[in-house]
């Protein structure tokens, strides 16, 4: 299956699986929705394992410039979002208060995580020990 | 405040930097030629995607040494005769 029949299918399965999963939470059937989004999840995997998507190394490439664009941005933005939520909101509005924790023990995850996997990814490229 | 916000936009535009200091022309487009090829079919070749190759032809992204040699290989000349650096 060339890229484009893939892309064309995927994004077809993909409404109708959404339009499937809307109307069944309209009508509160809730294991109908269930079963389309599974149903959707194997068609996906069906079409892709048929598919000849090829991921070169500037593809890769985009995708690691993104994620750190990403994460430069958003860990420091919630840090900053869940202090001020914390400070400010501190008595009087405490669903924001809690709001703030939780944004900030978010931001810490985040920071641990990248420390783990810059670690494991500077072992695994070698480098030689750290000044 | 003011701090911060610089200090994350010098983030991003190192990050967005792509070597900006090494200039690399190749010679693609004129060894495809020599060699009849069209872009899809270099592709194929070297296991990339024709934005790949397109993306290198124009200059707006380096390929790594492994592709590098790849099409070198490919055309069945020598790196330093394709990819030409210059300051």
């Amino acid at each position: 299956m060339k890229e484009k029949q893939y892309y064309f299918y995927r994004n077809l399965t993909i409404v109708f699986v959404s339009l499937l999963i809307g109307v069944a939470f309209s009508k509160s059937l809730y294991f109908l929705a269930l079963c389309g989004l599974l149903t959707g999840m194997l068609i996906l995997l069906a079409i892709r394992s048929q598919a000849r998507i090829i991921v070169d190394e500037r593809e890769t490439s985009i995708k690691e410039k993104a994620a750190q664009v990403t994460y430069i941005i958003f860990a420091p933005t919630i840090g900053l979002g869940g202090f001020l939520l914390i400070v400010l909101a501190r008595g009087q509005y405490y669903y924001l208060s809690s709001l703030g924790v939780v944004l900030a023990y978010l931001a810490l995850f985040l920071l641990a995580l990248y420390a783990i996997s810059y670690r494991y990814f500077s072992k695994k490229y070698g480098g030689g020990h750290e000044k | 405040m003011q701090f911060l916000i610089v200090t994350l936009v010098k983030n991003m535009v190192v990050v967005m930097k792509n070597n900006s200091d090494l200039v690399v022309n190749n010679r693609i487009k004129v060894y495809r030629a020599k060699q009849d090829l069209t872009q899809e079919e270099l592709a194929e070749m070297l296991g990339v995607t024709r934005q790949t190759i397109i993306a290198i032809e124009s200059g707006k992204y380096l390929p790594s040494l492994g592709l590098a040699l790849k099409i070198a290989q490919a055309f069945e000349a020598k790196i330093e005769d394709i990819f030409v650096s210059s300051k």
